[in-house]
């Protein structure tokens, strides 16, 4: 007894990792024909989290154009079913098939142009309920974390909804960690920053495996010993909500907050209107500096 | 403590095992993956990052890894991968120091990891068992398996079917938590006090700790070691509540499956069947899952109260047996018993080597559910202290080795070796009327030299 390899009590958590994963791969990727690979990494990466420990748990969510669908864990497959033709691990190999099965269905279903923005957002607030569902039913502590993993981009058209499912992780103490791949998104990084997460940039394909399992495996307690990349800047730009374009410095409605990358006389959240003596120029530009243009955050 | 029994967890058993056979034993991947999971969470980490990279890294590589205010973690990390041979020390080319994995043990992870290689013995395809067992079942089984063992060591009466093996007979007497009353060949088997405190112990200790000494007798029955600890992790991998098949497993093997559903680790229904279902005892048994008995609706049945009261709702004789362990029994009804805790009763039991904290964790986890939530604690304070008192009690006495001068022919030899003893701090007591001092043995070279150049001095 008393053996120093003892797991501490930190260790003692049971960790419920969600992946959301952003089916709808930019151009490159399909160019390249790298999109094998990355599947590849991104299920080893949920086996590594199950193997760490007996008491990990995983749930796996597929963002499509159309559709943000759970496809770990899922009813109808059963482990029950499984008989591992190697020497994989029995669970790890249930999920691997049960993953694989569900992202081809995902993608097979969709029969649309592949330009349109995933539903990153419905996928995480889909993993988000999840979490607390289980955290409701899990008796002793149960730490969630999400981890997003998307090649899409900057996705602003869903601006207020991001905001919401960080602000929503928050409250709960989830992390929401991203891994974006060869695109940088704005939105994501945000959110990392503000649920404590980490944020990283993969620059390639070729090295994703290694960077998902150095910075994303550990849990968070693990984290504070081990030396991980400095978070950039944070880019904390904010989309319109006239013409969802990322913007500095715009302009806020007085009443609701609503923010306008170009002033209009009526605000469309709230329908209040701005009355002015006239229009002259002299006026305008006075406003404009005065009240309407004001910094954000 | 001196008397009581040694309880080892996996990791340390493991390092009692010689080299060899660790080696043997990282070459399937239940065995690596066990270990893996109960390595610290730092070494953890450690293996997955280095699980593909097939070649030495350079230590320095690693040391850049973790954060320098984690330099205690990081090191014991490092203990832990040596001490197991998980990785090995090794030179660069450059001649750089650099750590390598145990080649093994990295090919088997990956392939339990990612898969590959040849599939576990019990993958074996099997058609719909139309005798299909579900949980529920497999818990009761295994319970009532196992606490046929416990009910035979506390001598319960127990109709013959559920009776148990001679083998099982053995062991117990091999691990001394029994022993034969006399000499004679038919004499009865009485429990030790080793045997009442592994009773006290929680089940999946139980389990553990007997497979343990089960594995300790196996060589003699020619089975190998290495072949019964692969098994038993593998196991622990399995799915509850799941058929596996039997045909590859080998005959030695067999006989080691029966035993273990002869103490309710697995199930068969018939010996020829081939299929078995791990239940939970076995599934807990090297995984690390604790709290497996905690998903089970086991009922409580113990409350304790202020007054040192003790109320039992149960009519089974093992659970009355292992309360007068340390209670004083007062009555007993058909579904209750009353005792009380006393201060000879604890003390008989304190002296049989039992601790007070066994004592504590034995009632509360087998508390009833009303007290449960009972707000000042499942059992009273007073209580809880006054069995640490009646421990405390007994270890007024601290035993240390000592020399003692006696015989000084003055006072003043007496009074200078004193004053140098206590200068130096080993003085442990003196007595100037009758001339003697006693001095702790880590001072008494000193001392001693001191007395020798003082004498040399005088003469």
């Amino acid at each position: 007894m008393g053996s120093q390899i003892q797991p501490e009590e930190e260790d003692e958590v049971s960790e419920l990792l969600a992946v959301v994963l952003d089916t709808s791969f930019n151009s490159a990727l399909i160019k390249e024909k790298n999109v094998g690979q990355l599947l590849d990494a991104v299920v080893i990466f949920s086996n590594a989290h199950l193997m760490n420990s007996s008491k990990n748990t995983l749930a796996v969510v597929a963002c499509h154009p159309h559709t943000a669908k759970m496809i770990y864990p899922v009813k109808k497959d059963s482990i029950q079913n499984i008989r591992p033709p190697d020497a994989q691990m029995e669970i790890l190999a249930h999920a691997t098939q049960v993953i694989r099965d569900g992202i081809k269905e995902v993608v097979t279903s969709w029969q649309g142009v592949y330009s349109i923005e995933p539903l990153l957002t419905g996928g995480m607030a889909l993993a988000l309920c999840y979490i607390a569902k289980r955290m409701a039913n899990t008796v002793g502590k149960l730490n969630g974390r999400i981890l997003v993993l998307s090649s899409s981009g900057e996705s602003a058209h869903q601006y207020l909804n991001f905001m919401n499912v960080f602000f929503a992780a928050q409250r709960k103490a989830i992390v929401v960690d991203s891994c974006v791949i060869q695109n940088d998104c704005g939105l994501l990084q945000q959110g990392a920053d503000i649920t404590g997460g980490n944020y990283l940039k993969a620059p390639s394909i070729a090295g994703l495996l290694e960077y998902l399992l150095w910075v994303f495996l550990p849990p968070k307690s693990l984290r504070a010993k081990l030396v991980l990349p400095k978070p950039d800047v944070v880019d904390y730009r904010t989309a319109c909500f006239c013409h969802r374009n990322l913007i500095e410095v715009g302009y806020v409605c007085s009443v609701c907050l609503s923010i306008f990358c170009q002033f209009a006389p009526i605000c469309s959240t709230c329908q209040t209107h701005f009355k002015f003596i006239g229009f002259k120029q002299s006026m305008v530009k006075k406003k404009e500096q005065k009240s309407l243009q004001a910094p954000l955050l | 403590m001196t008397v009581g029994i040694q309880y080892r967890d996996l990791i340390s058993y493991l390092r009692t095992l010689e080299s060899a056979v660790l080696n043997q034993l990282y070459k399937h991947p239940a065995t690596c993956l066990a270990i893996f999971r109960r390595l610290p969470p730092l070494a953890r980490q450690y293996v997955i990052r280095l699980l593909h990279i097939r070649q030495a890294v350079p230590q320095a590589v690693i040391n850049s890894w973790y954060d320098p205010e984690a330099a205690r973690d990081h090191t014991s990390s490092e203990d832990a991968l040596l001490s197991l041979r998980l990785w090995h020390e090794t030179t660069l080319p450059g001649g750089l120091p650099g750590w390598q994995l145990n080649p093994t043990f990295q090919e088997m992870l990956r392939q339990a990891l990612a898969g590959g290689g040849d599939p576990w013995i019990v993958y074996g395809e099997l058609d719909k068992d139309k005798h299909g067992r579900d949980t529920k079942f497999l818990d009761q089984y295994a319970q009532e398996r196992w606490d046929c063992v416990l009910h035979y060591m506390v001598g319960s009466e127990v109709n013959s079917e559920s009776g148990i093996s001679q083998d099982a007979v053995r062991i117990l007497l091999h691990s001394g938590l029994m022993k034969k009353e006399d000499d004679s060949p038919n004499s009865k088997n009485l429990i030790t006090m080793e045997g009442f405190q592994f009773l006290l112990m929680d089940t999946e200790d139980q389990v553990w700790y007997f497979i343990l000494q089960y594995l300790s007798t196996v060589e003699t029955r020619g089975v190998s070691l290495v072949d019964c600890l692969q098994f038993i992790f593998q196991l622990s991998f399995l799915t509850l509540g799941k058929d596996y098949s039997i045909k590859g497993v080998s005959e030695n093997l067999l006989v080691f499956l029966q035993h273990l559903r002869e103490f309710g680790l697995v199930y068969q229904r018939k010996r020829k069947s081939g299929r078995f279902y791990p239940t939970r005892l076995a599934i807990g048994l090297a995984s690390g899952l604790k709290e497996l008995q905690a998903t089970k609706d086991e009922q409580g049945y113990i409350i304790v109260e202020t007054n040192y009261r003790v109320y039992a709702y149960t009519d089974s004789p093992l659970q009355v047996a292992l309360l007068s362990l340390f209670c004083e029994l007062l009555y007993r009804f058909p579904n209750l018993l009353v005792a009380v805790l006393t201060r000879e009763s604890v003390r008989q039991a304190l002296k049989g080597g039992i601790t007070s904290n066994q004592i504590t964790h034995f009632l509360k986890s087998r508390s009833h559910r009303v007290v449960l939530e009972r707000e000042e604690g499942i059992i009273p304070m007073t209580v809880t202290d006054q069995l640490r008192l009646w421990e405390l009690e007994r270890d007024r006495f601290k035993f240390g080795e000592s020399v003692l001068y006696s015989q000084f022919q003055t006072t003043g030899d007496f009074e200078m070796l004193r004053n140098y003893a206590r200068d130096i701090g080993v003085l442990k007591y003196e007595n100037p009327q009758k001339r003697f001092l006693v001095v702790s043995k880590s001072g008494d070279a000193e001392v001693r030299q001191f007395w020798k150049r003082h004498k040399k001095d005088y003469d």
